[in-house]
């Protein structure tokens, strides 16, 4: 089926998460559709899938102009979206949820579905289980049934939404095997959502880039690496005016280190960082550069190497340990990993306090929290409780509660959500610090945010650390090598 | 929700209203007064329905409900901390006082404590603290008396079946916790196997095998007590073939039943309940039971017309007929197992206990460690064979 | 549906009025009378001196495992095992009973120390089970009652049974000297009371105003940002079980040691359980703890004079406190009761 968008626009609040896209889509070929997070991928595609409506724009369905107003529309008019969380009903059986999904007649059919649901299964090689709890399936094996039910609803175009989370490597391939014979045996329109590269690059023939709810290119693939990696990301941002600092000592020495998770490892890392230096991590999201993070931050045990804090071994001291010798780290989730829904900002100022002695003077501790408050711009009183917060103040909430004199700081997106003006208060802030020798490493999917805040900058992809740049003589077409996996 | 709980409020005052209007006028019918009423309270220690000793003590208070005009039962049931952690045998005698009540029947040995104390504080009611002893102590204050029925003699009687019956010569007895009471409950239950074994078998009772395994507590606790199911099996594995059970609970029944299932020639002698036989009648030579009616009626008649005394009563069975639960105060029932020419002994041997002919607790008697209890030529007094101090000479099994 | 403002304001009382309603309900289908029935309860637990005392002799261990489960809820912890912390509590006590020779005035306060240690060992066992062997404590917990429970039947019919044999009933009475003096012959006393005041003062300080209650506070909202905000959860977990258990095991100790005078099978009867209950229901709102807890053992102690009034099915008592529960659940709404939300007690009262 061909499929034409037409100017799509949607705009949530201020934030215009498409602005004007158009694309055309032929049946018999397998598209990807890359882009950073917030890029306007997933709008999009539920905007086809019938799951939110455009402000504006039209959807061409073989040269009709169609409209959904709900998934189930979308389904009957032939388009199938496979979302990141399934969507099936975890108590029931495999037979019953795909039964639950047709909704045809008012007697179940058992047998006519239980054969229909086989014979897919054996199409497209995938084992099915037709008594197993849905809740007993690994992710992967719950998508191929969900793939399933899409396809005997009569899915001519199939989306997926970054359908390789979670799932294992011989599950991906068995996934990408069927999307391809898909695409070239039943002739299906299929759309790959992703912001992984060199999946888009092994099983794609198109690829559409967004960037801030825009189309920024499309390209036949194959295609170079770092072509799609600057359509990407912005042009070089313009790189303001700091101070020069003198770097110290190194305050962290890291030395072979490997970590291991079972999605992903990196290893033979090898680097230093110097009092008031701030190294950039870069590279697509789930590279490696968080597992290095938090080995670093000491939640996650490295398998060897060794981590040195001023020239002192700490690679097996857990976290707490770490936080009293001077490591800040703060998450990259706000409510689920930092700061406390229902907690006030006093309670939390207390609980972050070194030596807090035995009872709480909520007096004192009240005024402490309103001059810290003031100092960092939060919008909120000591008695607000953290989820009142918006979430630019939670942020610059957790900046007020980093302790005084810090060796390092260890950051995840330290500025997601925040506006320019916020983001550059807490960058002050931060840069503050260096004079009292502390260094910071952080990564952050906003490429200009690293290029333009780091001193040096090293690019992680498929759990590879390439080489070390100096921030202010790398250009893009460089970060897109290293983004891309070439050194 | 908002809407819910409407709804369910709306149901609740329906439902209210309905039953309002149907039950209004439907006051409770007073039973015609034909005879002065008479109160008594009865508390238990388990539940009414327990098929077992509790049980045995509420049919023994309907009994007196149903052959003393007037009388009325207050029944409290379930008083043990695991039911009922809030309540205690005081308060629940303070109640039933207060509703009247003139005797009180306490019907466990758990109660006889407290039962001293609140016959202390209501010197005008009479107690009655069931399997106590405080009234041959003297602890007791002249308004309490203890009650018990002569188990020892059924268990004679259950004695001499399992001797009738055995073809190995070796019984098992099953065995609850060591105290005085199940002491010279199994020492009669021997004596009786003696008896019988020597006189109607003509064999040596000396060559007669009595094992006694106590499982260390009235049932099975999983981790502390012996599993009752387990030593059932190893006595019939080890040349028992009549297991007689001194427990609450019916293993040794369940676990013979299961073996003569495969052909195996075993029995058993349940205990405590009338009905204990059921699970496998075939195989049961019979059970010993309490029955407690007829002493309740005739304490109650007593203190009703003014005539009751303290007394610690250990009342003998009827032994016309061990069946009739209107005079016996303890029972037994022969059971399907019993061939015919055996229950011709039995039966002659329980006409030898009525009559006095004869008395298996007739010296010589010696004690497990060899010394002298009854000397050749006396009998035991109640007291000797009460406060039992050990199990005798020719059982097997601990004494304490 | 919107909610009349008369309605509103009378909502509070609802799973009162509700409660009452079904249970005259019940007790019509049964064939008593509603209003006789509540007076016999009414007169069960208020009609003479010695049944207050008697309600207040039972309150009082229910309270101090309440007070102790405030802690572990606080923690995000469910302490189901606070049963066998109460039973060991009574064991600790026990021990100290049976063995050991001494004036009143040091034997009395051994005894006590002795049943929250034994609470609070028992209680640790759970906390590590959890953190060291990764054993949810609700599956650690009801193990360890179902323990606790086997170790007294073996105590009772095996070490410390009575020099006469092991019986059904328990351990021979203690000395006379380890026994908390009894006001007016029953089996409230007063020296447990103040012990409980004290206690749950030290309770109401530590969640309110102690570093370590906020602590607390933090694990039991979001376990992951307690940790990242340096709050180290296994071993506060540990801690507050501990603490949780030495309160229970208080409570135990003055069961063995003023409610009866030996150790017994079932030392607690599900005290453990009711006072779980007892902190669901209060919304974790320390004010509220005492009252509700005073409101089942009001129930609890009224319905034995109603079971023999009416002399109707023996459960009558725990059908009742059932119901209440229910009703309070039903209509229980923290909004609708003028409550805040769950976690905001300590700061609103």
């Amino acid at each position: 089926m061909r499929v034409e968008l037409n100017n799509i626009r949607k705009s949530f609040g201020s934030v215009h998460a498409n602005d004007g896209i158009s694309m055309t889509l032929e049946s018999g070929r397998v598209y990807g559709l890359l882009g950073q997070n917030g890029a306007g991928k997933s709008t999009l595609m539920k905007i086809l899938a019938g799951y939110q409506s455009a402000d504006s724009g039209e959807i061409r369905l073989n040269e009709t102009l169609t409209q959904f107003d709900s998934p189930a529309a979308a389904l009957r008019a032939g388009i199938g979206m496979l979302y990141q969380d399934p969507l099936d009903f975890p108590p029931f059986s495999v037979l019953e949820n795909f039964q639950l999904g047709r909704r045809e007649g008012i007697f179940l059919d058992q047998k006519t579905a239980s054969r229909e649901l086989l014979a897919l299964g054996k199409r497209y090689n995938f084992d099915v289980d037709l008594d197993e709890r849905i809740s007993n399936l690994s992710p992967g094996e719950r998508q191929q049934l969900e793939l399933i039910r899409l396809l005997a609803g009569g899915a001519n175009v199939l989306i997926l939404d970054e359908p390789t989370t979670g799932i294992s490597s011989e599950q991906k391939q068995q996934l990408f095997d069927s999307i391809r014979k898909l695409a070239r045996e039943e002739n299906k329109t299929v759309i790959l959502v992703s912001h992984k590269l060199s999946e888009v690059q092994e099983l794609c023939d198109h690829v559409f880039v967004l960037r801030e709810g825009q189309l920024a290119g499309k390209s036949e693939i194959p295609c170079p690496m770092d072509k799609l990696v600057k359509l990407m990301f912005a042009k070089m941002p313009p790189r303001s005016k700091r101070p020069a600092y003198k770097f110290g000592q190194a305050v962290l020495d890291v030395r072979d280190l490997h970590v291991e998770t079972y999605r992903l490892r990196t290893e033979n890392l090898n680097f230093s960082v110097r009092a008031g230096e701030v190294l950039g991590l870069a590279g697509l999201e789930g590279s490696g550069q968080d597992l290095l993070i938090k080995a670093l931050a000491g939640l996650l045990t490295p398998k060897s190497g060794e981590v040195l804090l001023r020239g002192e071994d700490i690679t097996r001291r857990p976290f707490h340990q770490r936080q009293r010798a001077g490591i800040a780290y703060v998450a990259s989730g706000r409510l689920e990993e930092g700061l406390i829904a229902d907690l006030s900002l006093v309670e939390h100022m207390v609980l972050s306090t070194e030596k807090p002695g035995f009872l709480v003077n909520w007096e004192r501790a009240g005024e402490a929290t309103q001059d810290r408050i003031a100092k960092y711009q939060v919008v909120g009183q000591p008695a607000s409780r953290a989820k009142q917060l918006s979430g630019g103040n939670q942020q610059r909430f957790l900046f007020a509660m980093l302790k005084p004199a810090l060796k390092l700081i260890l950051m995840e997106h330290p500025t997601r959500g925040l506006d320019i003006r916020s983001a550059n208060w807490i960058w002050d802030l931060l840069n503050k610090r260096r004079d009292e020798d502390t260094a910071i490493i952080f990564y952050s999917a906003d490429l200009d945010e690293v290029i333009e805040r780091s001193d040096r900058i090293a690019a992680f992809s498929g759990g590879v650390m390439s080489r070390m740049v100096n921030a202010a003589e790398t250009s893009v077409d460089e970060l897109g090598h290293l983004i891309g996996g070439q050194q | 929700m908002k809407g819910m709980k409407g709804w369910v409020l709306f149901g609740v005052l329906s439902v209210l209203a309905l039953t309002l209007a149907a039950c209004a006028p439907a006051a409770t019918p007073e039973p015609a007064a034909e005879a002065e009423p008479f109160k008594f309270g009865l508390v238990l220690v388990g539940p009414r329905n327990d098929r077992g000793w509790s049980q045995a003590h509420y049919e023994g208070g309907l009994y007196v409900e149903e052959n003393m005009p007037g009388a009325e039962m207050i029944l409290f049931e379930l008083l043990n901390p695991a039911d009922k952690p809030e309540a205690t045998l005081e308060g629940v005698v303070d109640d039933m006082v207060a509703d009247g009540a003139k005797l009180i029947f306490t019907t466990s040995d758990e109660f006889e404590e407290d039962t001293l104390g609140v016959a202390e504080k209501y010197p005008g009611i009479t107690f009655i603290n069931v399997s106590g002893d405080d009234a041959l102590t003297g602890e007791a204050p002249a308004n309490l008396g203890n009650i018990m029925g002569r188990m020892e003699d059924m268990k004679a009687v259950a004695g001499c079946a399992a001797a009738l019956a055995t073809q190995t010569g070796h019984i098992g007895y099953l065995g609850p916790l060591i105290n005085f009471e199940t002491r010279r409950l199994t020492a009669s239950a021997y004596l009786g196997a003696r008896y019988c074994y020597e006189n109607y078998r003509e064999l040596n009772a000396d060559d007669l095998e009595f094992t006694v395994t106590w499982i260390g507590f009235w049932f099975n606790i999983p981790g502390v007590t012996l599993d009752p199911t387990e030593v059932t099996t190893n006595f019939f594995d080890t040349g028992v073939d009549v297991v007689m059970s001194g427990i609450d609970t019916t293993e040794g029944i369940d676990v013979a039943g299961q073996r003569a299932a495969a052909d195996e020639v075993v029995w058993a002698v349940p205990y405590d309940f009338e009905g204990a036989c059921e699970t496998a009648p075939f195989i049961c030579l019979g059970v010993p039971y309490f029955n407690w009616g007829p002493a309740y009626l005739e304490t109650a008649a007593a203190v009703n017309d003014g005539s009751w005394k303290q007394s610690w009563d250990w009342n003998p069975p009827y032994w016309e007929d061990l069946t009739d639960n209107s005079r016996t105060a303890a029972g037994w029932v022969n059971g399907e197992g019993l061939a015919a020419e055996l229950q011709a002994h039995l039966n002659d041997f329980i006409s030898g206990l009525a009559s006095g002919d004869i008395n298996v607790w007739s010296g010589p008697i010696n004690l497990q460690d060899g010394s002298e209890y009854i000397a050749a030529g006396a009998v035991a007094s109640d007291s000797e064979i009460w406060y039992l101090p050990q199990l005798l000479e020719g059982m097997e099994g601990p004494s304490e | 549906m919107r909610i009349p403002p008369q309605l509103e304001r009378i909502w509070p009382s609802m799973p009162v009025i509700g409660a009452l309603l079904f249970t005259s309900v019940l007790l019509l289908l049964f064939g008593a009378s509603p209003l006789e029935s509540y007076a016999a309860m009414w007169e069960g637990a208020f009609g003479t001196q010695a049944k207050l005392l008697s309600v207040i002799a039972f309150w009082i261990p229910l309270v101090f495992s309440s007070a102790g489960l405030l802690l572990t809820f606080k923690a995000g912890l469910w302490n189901i095992g606070i049963e066998g912390q109460i039973i060991l509590g009574s064991i600790g006590a026990s021990w100290v009973a049976l063995n050991v020779d001494a004036p009143s005035y040091l034997l009395i306060p051994l005894a006590i120390l002795a049943s929250m240690i034994a609470g609070a060992l028992w209680a640790a066992l759970t906390g590590l089970l959890k953190t060291r062997g990764g054993v949810h404590e609700i599956f650690g917990g009801l193990a360890l009652n179902n323990l606790a429970i086997i170790l007294t039947n073996f105590l009772i019919s095996g070490p410390w049974q009575p020099p006469e044999g092991g019986t059904f009933r328990g351990t021979q009475p203690f000395q006379d000297g380890v026994l908390l003096p009894r006001f007016a012959d029953s089996r409230f006393s007063p020296l447990s009371l103040v012990l409980l005041v004290v206690a749950y003062g030290l309770v109401v300080l530590a969640l309110r105003n102690t570093f370590w209650g906020l602590k607390l506070k933090a694990l039991g909202q979001n376990a992951r940002s307690a940790f990242l905000l340096g709050v180290s959860s296994n071993r506060e977990a540990v801690i507050a079980m501990m603490f949780c258990g030495a309160l229970a095991g208080l409570g135990g100790g003055v069961r063995v040691l003023s409610w009866f005078d030996s150790l017994r099978q079932s030392i607690s009867g599900g005290i453990g359980y009711l006072s779980l209950l007892v902190v669901m229901l209060a919304q974790f709102r320390l004010l509220w703890v005492p009252l509700i807890a005073l409101f089942f053992s009001v129930v609890l102690n009224g319905s034995i004079t109603l079971q023999l009034r009416t002399q109707l099915h023996s459960s009558l008592g725990g059908i009742l406190t059932g119901i209440t529960v229910l009703f309070m659940l039903l209509f229980g709404d923290a909004k609708r009761l003028g409550f805040n939300t769950l976690s905001e007690e300590d700061d609103d009262e």
